[in-house]
């Protein structure tokens, strides 16, 4: 790793690097100092004042979405296997929209800062509540340990910065940004940042097209000669050996996205349905285009990264690992200037994402478990401290938990919290909002079970039981939990539901027709006129 | 009653509208990944004479297809779902 900065680079790269960085964070601080002024209630905290325009937010929806994790590990899984990170794209891109056709609108009509408020709309709010904000909270900080590991990792590598320092860097600002500009700093912040990603991520792509006369032929041909594997790399590979796990891969990626709580709370910065569709829009264009960039890069790096010595350890394995494709094929097309370029981006995206996240965790927190559950009646005033405490709380956890996982295997966390995401936090949305015959005990019970039986068949699969835990073999033969967990969800919230022949659960059905209609209209009455 | 008939288009026209655009998304997604599943070996015939296989093009296809629904879903929703929100909030 010492070799990366002193051999075949020189110092430079840490200057532009800097600089780049230092520029977006005095323009991201000064953001944030604007938006503390604009961030005076709860409302507004959460929801910037719900005057976020469709392509604003569409370009922050994708901010959100384009982790740097997503952007150095779908180029890094190109880089090794060719067409399987593809699977990983198409999956990650599907889920919009599903989003788009069934989720975004009900969810502004009925919601006022997050997806809790929708499946709570007609059900008993305390139980729902919890579990919906245990939903948002494991996936959360599942997401956010994931982040400040890679980014720690990552920063180390780039910058030159000892791994704990990164993490209070990462941690602090990100603690400023969200408690004082709350949502309309974070949203700016992930503008900025996905304009950067994407002006980035274009360039590296532009050059190297630009080095095969921008023939896909010749380039596709270049990539075939020069890996390993040959025209394996065309057709899928070692990712998925099995139909099971092609399912519930398939499945959680789908479903995933539509159940993540830092995704959902961005449909409540626009003003109503129309924008929340065009943001769904604005973002499925610019996140497709983001996958198809990756996919060039990646292969890419295959060309021109994998057998030029200057990336290569003396063991022929490429410096720092897999994930660093994408960085190393920055300076082979673009030499330090566009490496440090795409460092400062890669060090904003972290930033961006880290903040959105711990945004939708202080939520949970304040709107969900405090206003609602534990101070019921709680006054704007109480409940914007909470949420800064909150916001605090979240933002030292993620600092001590990037710290205490530095040199664990994180990888697996995102699979879960998508995983999570699609087993607890989708079928209760989803089914809260179509379906008439839901009833409380239904939601808890299957919402509850799916939750449980996730993270259960994560720890006893092959990940964690055998590759974090030295097992012999698995307990749970499959890597990917969504087809068994979303199927129990599902099943339990049916089953509890039809058989719940309580007054409560009575009350509850009648409610649906207001609701359904102000899920459809966002009118804010019933359907009247009998 | 007015409203009724009203609402009660608005979910006709929405089922109209969502449902094939919901086919035309999910059943492809599925194919592809039910090719990936049971015949990966098929993804992997090249386009005539090239490097380029069939397993890619379809890939690139589907990010397409996504596009195109999500934009046809605005554009169909502006044209006939909006109206009728608008007549039923007056």
């Amino acid at each position: 790793m010492l070799k990366f900065f002193t051999s075949s680079q020189s110092g430079d790269l840490n200057i532009v690097a800097i600089w780049m960085f230092l520029i977006f964070v005095a323009v991201t601080l000064y953001i944030t100092f604007w938006a503390a002024k604009k961030t005076q209630s709860t409302n507004n905290f959460f929801t910037a004042g719900g005057n976020i325009t469709g392509l604003q937010n569409g370009l922050a929806i994708s901010g959100d979405f384009m982790s740097a994790a997503s952007f150095l590990g779908i180029s890094g899984l190109v880089f090794l296997s060719g067409f399987d990170g593809l699977i990983y794209s198409i999956g990650f891109l599907v889920g919009w929209p599903i989003i788009l056709l069934l989720i975004a609108e009900p969810l502004r009509n009925l919601g006022k800062y997050g997806f809790s408020d929708v499946v709570s709309f007609r059900l008993d709010e305390k139980p729902v509540r919890i579990l919906s904000a245990f939903g948002s909270l494991s996936t959360v900080i599942l997401y956010l340990i994931a982040q400040m590991v890679g980014a720690g990792k990552l920063i180390e590598i780039l910058f030159g910065l000892p791994y704990i320092t990164a993490e209070i860097i990462v941690g602090i600002l990100m603690i400023l940004y969200v408690t004082f500009g709350g949502m309309l700093a974070t949203t700016w912040v992930q503008i900025i940042k996905a304009i950067l990603l994407l002006s980035g991520a274009t360039i590296i792509a532009v050059l190297v097209l630009n080095q095969f006369d921008f023939s896909f032929n010749q380039f596709f041909d270049a990539a075939v000669n020069t890996h390993d594997n040959g025209a394996a790399i065309m057709a899928p590979g070692g990712l998925i050996t099995d139909p099971v796990s092609a399912i519930s891969l398939g499945l959680a990626l789908m479903f995933g996205t539509a159940g993540l709580p830092h995704i959902l709370m961005r449909f409540f910065t626009v003003s109503d349905a129309k924008q929340a569709r065009r943001s769904v829009a604005f973002a499925t264009g610019f996140i497709g285009y983001f996958y198809i960039l990756t996919f060039i890069i990646g292969f890419g790096a295959i060309i021109l990264v994998s057998n030029n010595p200057a990336y290569l350890s003396d063991s022929g394995n490429i410096l720092g690992n897999n994930n660093m494709a994408a960085i190393h094929l920055a300076h082979a097309v673009g030499g330090n200037i566009l490496l440090g370029f795409i460092s400062a981006v890669a060090f904003a995206t972290i930033l961006a994402v880290v903040s959105g996240l711990t945004l939708a965790g202080a939520s949970a927190i304040s709107h969900d478990l405090y206003a609602n559950v534990i101070n019921k009646g709680a006054n704007d005033k109480s409940q914007m401290v909470v949420s800064k405490i909150a916001t605090i709380g979240l933002g030292l956890m993620a600092i001590i938990l990037g710290i205490i996982f530095e040199e664990q295997n994180v990888a697996f966390m995102v699979g879960l919290a998508f995983a999570i995401a699609a087993s607890t936090n989708f079928p209760i949305l989803f089914l809260s909002i179509y379906w008439k015959r839901v009833t409380t005990r239904g939601v808890i019970t299957g919402g509850s079970a799916g939750l449980i039986s996730c993270i259960i068949l994560v720890i006893f699969g092959p990940i964690v039981w055998v590759d974090i835990l030295n097992n012999a073999q698995a307990i749970f033969p499959y890597k990917y939990p969504a087809l068994f967990s979303m199927t129990i969800t599902f099943f339990g919230i049916w089953f509890f539901s039809i058989t719940d022949n309580s007054l409560k659960a009575a009350k509850e059905k009648a409610l649906f027709e207001n609701q359904y209609f102000r899920a459809q209209t966002g009118i804010n009455k019933g359907l009247i006129n009998h | 009653m007015r409203n009724e008939d009203l609402f009660k288009r608005l979910i006709d026209t929405k089922k109209r509208i969502i449902r094939p655009l919901l086919f035309l998304t999910v059943i492809p997604y599925l194919a592809f990944i039910y090719v990936i599943a049971f015949y990966p070996n098929y993804f992997s015939n090249m386009l005539l004479n090239s490097n380029v296989s069939i397993g890619i093009i379809l890939g690139f296809l589907l990010i397409i297809v996504i596009w195109i629904v999500t934009l046809l879903y605005v554009y169909l929703a502006n044209k006939h779902i909006e109206p009728i929100i608008k007549d039923l909030n007056n």
